[in-house]
């Protein structure tokens, strides 16, 4: 089987995976090699989202996208969104709001947003709505979701 | 002392599942870990002629090939043990397991199981529940009477009926005399399946003493320890099971799914882990559904709206293997005539094996398929009489103290201010005020619905709870954080109780090691049981204080109060001792208290598992507002108002995304989906692309408002309610398009086209 070497910056970590079969996807090298198993697979096929990273600032399905692709790039995931201790204000307003239930799609959920929010900082309910429509939720009915990305709309709009 | 109960207390979960932290099935590693992969049957029905392993025996990195003759005589199953871990003899469905592997990698696996050959000889498929049940069906389990079984399973010789159920009251046939007018109609419900984000798993592990130890997101650890224990004959303590978070159950991540096939690999894997991870294929086809059902329903009532008799006979598609099938075909029959006063009822279940994905406990455990039919056929009655269709429910509906339709007489019934509340929110009184025809000339239509559900009666709780010498607490018990938010209702109760405030807590892992007996995580139980065995060992530990207080203060423990995380002499606040300073006077060198609850129910019939009538009933009802484009038939849910009785609720944010999810769940399972199987048995969409649910585009406004009817015996009044908040969904948007373009869908899902054609055919006439 064919392999390659992968560099890349996770998170703002510098990486470097040899013998990376060209075959594997970006979530088995966020989870499997970099160990970082917030980021989660539930399909495989690119329908649910709950793999959702950012790569270069770009929201993707990562279990679409092949490790070697992302040689040279730049991937931010659930772990990356908060600093030390402190939450992002997505994730804050996720608490807050009561939008989290079983949890499964949540990282995806907070980085699909995260994308929305740095392409449009004041999206309308319909314009989030549209931006979380990859990232299925079973539990939540997303009505909490979508309050909780208004709500933190509003806390990043001000100024600190 | 019970500040806490009652209150929108931020999740105690949530930091753990916004941060990554949390882990789920899939992210279970232990060191040597093998990964495993079954090999599924390509045919509904068939006979297994051979297995050829050569091949796949001599790939580099395969550790252990098993197949179902390596475990003759080990079946699975909680109410009927007909399931073998791997295939034995023959396959009953498309995706049932005949071999698996355990190889150093997934990729390796994946090639390995291509490597085994499996000749099969074809037999004749029963793809549907009615097929199964005509003469001269295919038997698919041979000798079905002769499994083991629970007592109130019920099969029949000879047949696919692997379980009858019957209830009556009252005189049918007089019922139907005494009536003006009898309505008779055939409501159909369709294979839906739980679509958790997880994706089902497990990892097994024998150790050197031959001790089973399984990691996976199963809802009920002891409930699992005992089924694997019966099926490999082992005793209870020498299987472990600990369950991590789950990331979506709605019933379908108990019993037996990922964790048979991890087991008869690490049973060949010389005591090294073996993790099984499901695609999303396997999910659909070989985890489990929801029951597909015909309902015939016969009601009898009165010219002002009044039931007298109500007969409902269910037929159950239960798919290839009993699971938990029979106890839905029991639990729910019971309820099949709705939250409505009747005095004349004959209720019968027939539960039937199909060459199907095994069907078993869905949110709802069964009441979404009832209410479907009983609540439809309200409306057709209300129409038929010229009764509103929510004045007809109102002078029906089951109030406090009278007797349902089981006979027995109920307690806490919530269903009369759900109804209201319902209507209210989505202005039923108004709607007559409102435009019917839209703009883009959608018809509108408004409908409204409600259902009850009853717990599986009796079943058991135990919890402990740890204070630590500090005064910080562990909650520890078996309960699983299956999105519930299970964790935050018992910390709520215990700190209630205790005075303790919520930061103080911890939580125990559930772990058949360490963790006491719990039936389950199922049946919308856990608030009541588990409630209770939380609030009575905290009880235990406040009793034990005082003690401890009487002691140190040399007077009665009648004389000491404690409260607030203190203890002192009655009016002697002032000299109050901290719980951590309790401990520390007494045991110096160190100590911890353990508080012990268990909860039981009293039961008025029987003692075994199922035997009794319903320790609860919860209520709901729906209301919605729809758009249907005549030109495309096309269905709209616009808003949809959702009230559930939760008897006194714990933490209303809790109740409510139940609620809101519930509600949305169910707009899925009314208009979108369907697992569709071919008459060869085989399902043709097991993917998210082709079993569509709903995307936040989808999801219309959700009003959603509780409902306070407290239960005498529930932990400060509450109980369950995480079930009934779907359950009367269907009825309400089938009434809503009957309103809106005058034709009645009576078969799930109610697509686009069946309304099309359904309008088409209401205009030839």
């Amino acid at each position: 089987m064919k392999e390659k070497s992968v560099t890349l910056r996770i998170n703002g970590e510098a990486h470097v995976f040899n013998h990376v079969s060209v075959r594997k996807t970006l979530v088995q090298l966020i989870r499997d090699d970099a160990g970082l198993m917030g980021t989660k697979e539930g399909c495989g096929e690119g329908d649910c989202g709950t793999c959702t990273v950012l790569l270069n600032g770009q929201p993707v399905n990562s279990c679409l996208v092949l490790a070697t692709e992302a040689d040279g790039k730049e991937v931010l995931t659930v772990e990356g969104l908060s600093r030390e201790w402190e939450l992002h204000p997505l994730q804050q307003a996720f608490v807050e709001e009561g939008a989290v239930q079983c949890g499964f799609c949540i990282p995806g959920m907070l980085l699909a947003a995260k994308a929305l929010i740095d392409e449009n900082p004041t999206p309308t309910e319909a314009e989030i709505r549209a931006a979380i429509a990859g990232n299925l939720c079973r539990c939540t009915g997303y009505v909490r979701i979508v309050q909780a990305i208004q709500s933190a709309v509003v806390s990043m709009s001000r100024p600190r | 002392m019970e500040a806490l109960v009652g209150k929108p207390v931020t999740r105690v979960d949530a930091l753990d599942k916004v941060s990554g932290a949390a882990v789920f099935g899939p992210d279970v590693k232990l060191v040597g870990m093998l990964y495993g992969k079954a090999l599924r049957s390509p045919y509904a029905h068939a006979r297994i002629v051979s297995i050829n392993l050569d091949a796949v025996r001599k790939l580099p990195g395969v550790r252990a090939v098993v197949t179902g003759a390596d475990m003759p005589g080990v079946l699975g199953g909680e109410a009927v043990k007909d399931m073998p871990f791997l295939a034995q003899g023959k396959v009953r469905y498309m995706g049932e397991p005949v071999a698996a592997v355990a190889a150093e990698d997934e990729a390796t696996a994946l090639k390995a199981v291509e490597l085994i050959e499996v000749v099969y000889d074809e037999l004749p498929v029963a793809a549907d529940a009615l097929a199964a049940l005509e003469k001269g069906a295919p038997l698919i389990h041979e000798g079905l009477e002769n499994y083991a079984r629970i007592s109130v399973i019920k099969p029949v010789p000879k047949s696919n009926i692997i379980s009858v159920n019957e209830y009556t009251k009252g005189d049918i046939e007089q019922g139907f005399r005494e009536s003006d007018e009898v309505f008779e109609d055939e409501f159909r419900s369709q294979t839906v399946h739980h679509a958790p984000l997880e994706p089902h798993s497990a990892v097994a592990q024998v150790d050197v003493s031959g001790r089973i130890l399984v990691w996976g997101p199963n809802d009920s650890p002891h409930r699992l320890r005992k089924d694997l224990a019966d099926a490999l004959h082992m005793r209870l303590d020498r299987v472990r099971v600990v369950s991590t978070y789950v990331g979506g159950g709605f019933g379908g991540k108990g019993g037996l799914k990922a964790e048979p096939i991890a087991i008869a690999l690490a049973l060949k894997a010389n005591h090294r882990p073996v993790k099984v991870v499901f695609t999303r294929e396997e999910v659909f086809q070989a985890t489990l559904v929801r029951h597909a059902t015909v309902v015939r329903i016969k009601t009898g009532v009165k010219r002002d709206g009044t039931l007298m008799a109500r007969e409902v006979k269910i037929v159950w598609d239960t798919g290839a293997y009993a699971e938990k099938g029979p106890t839905v075909c029991s639990q729910a029959t019971a309820a099949a005539a709705g939250p409505y006063r009747v005095p004349h009822v004959h209720l019968i279940g027939q539960c039937v094996y199909t060459n199907k994905a095994v069907a078993g406990a869905y949110r709802g455990y069964g009441t979404p398929q009832l209410a479907w039919a009983c609540d439809s056929q309200m409306d057709i009655i209300a129409k038929k009489l010229g009764i509103d269709p929510l004045e007809m429910r109102l002078r029906n509906v089951l109030r406090e103290g009278d007797v349902n339709p089981v006979g027995h007489p109920v307690h806490s019934v919530g269903v009369e201010d759900c109804l209201k509340q319902v209507a209210q929110a989505i202005g039923w009184q108004e709607r007559q005020h409102h435009p019917r025809v839209t703009e883009k000339g959608r018809h509108v239509g408004f409908g409204i619905a409600c259902g009850a559900k009853n717990t599986k009666t009796p079943s058991g709780s135990e919890a402990a709870l740890y204070l630590s010498q500090d005064g910080s607490l562990t909650i520890v018990t078996a309960s699983v954080e299956v999105g519930q938010g299970v964790r935050t209702i018992l910390a709520q109760i215990a700190c209630g109780v205790l005075g303790l405030p919520m930061e103080n807590v911890s939580f125990s892992q559930p772990d058949t090691d360490s963790t006491p007996f719990d039936a389950s995580t199922t049946s919308s139980r856990t608030t009541f049981h588990m409630g209770n065995a939380v609030k009575f060992a905290a009880e235990d530990l406040k009793k034990q204080l005082a003690q401890l207080a009487a002691s140190l203060f040399g007077c009665d423990v009648n004389q000491v109060v404690v409260d607030g995380g203190k203890a002192w002499l009655a009016e002697q606040a002032e000299r109050s001792l901290t719980y951590p300073e309790l401990l520390q006077k007494q045991y110096g060198a160190g100590a911890s208290m353990t508080g012990r609850g268990f909860y039981y129910p009293k039961s008025e019939q029987g003692k075994a598992f199922h035997e009794s009538p319903s320790l609860f009933w919860m209520y709901a009802a729906h209301a919605v507002q729809v758009e249907v484009d005549p030109k495309t038939g096309r269905v709209e849910v616009k808003r949809l108002a959702a009230a559930a009785d939760t008897g006194r609720p714990i933490n209303p944010v809790n109740c409510l995304q139940q609620i809101e999810g519930g509600a949305v769940h169910a707009i899925g399972t009314t208009l979108m989906e369907e697992l569709i199987v071919d008459n060869q048995g085989r399902m043709v969409n097991p993917n998210f692309h082709d079993y569509r649910i709903p995307t936040a585009m989808d999801a219309p406004e959700i009003l959603a408002s509780l409902v306070e009817a407290p239960h005498r015996e529930g932990p400060f009044g509450a109980k369950g309610m995480a079930e009934i908040v779907t359950t009367s969904v269907p009825p309400a948007i089938g009434n809503a398009i009957e309103d809106a373009v005058g034709v009645r869908i009576r078969d799930l899902p109610i697509r686009s086209d069946k309304v099309w054609r359904a309008l088409r055919e209401s205009k030839e006439k």
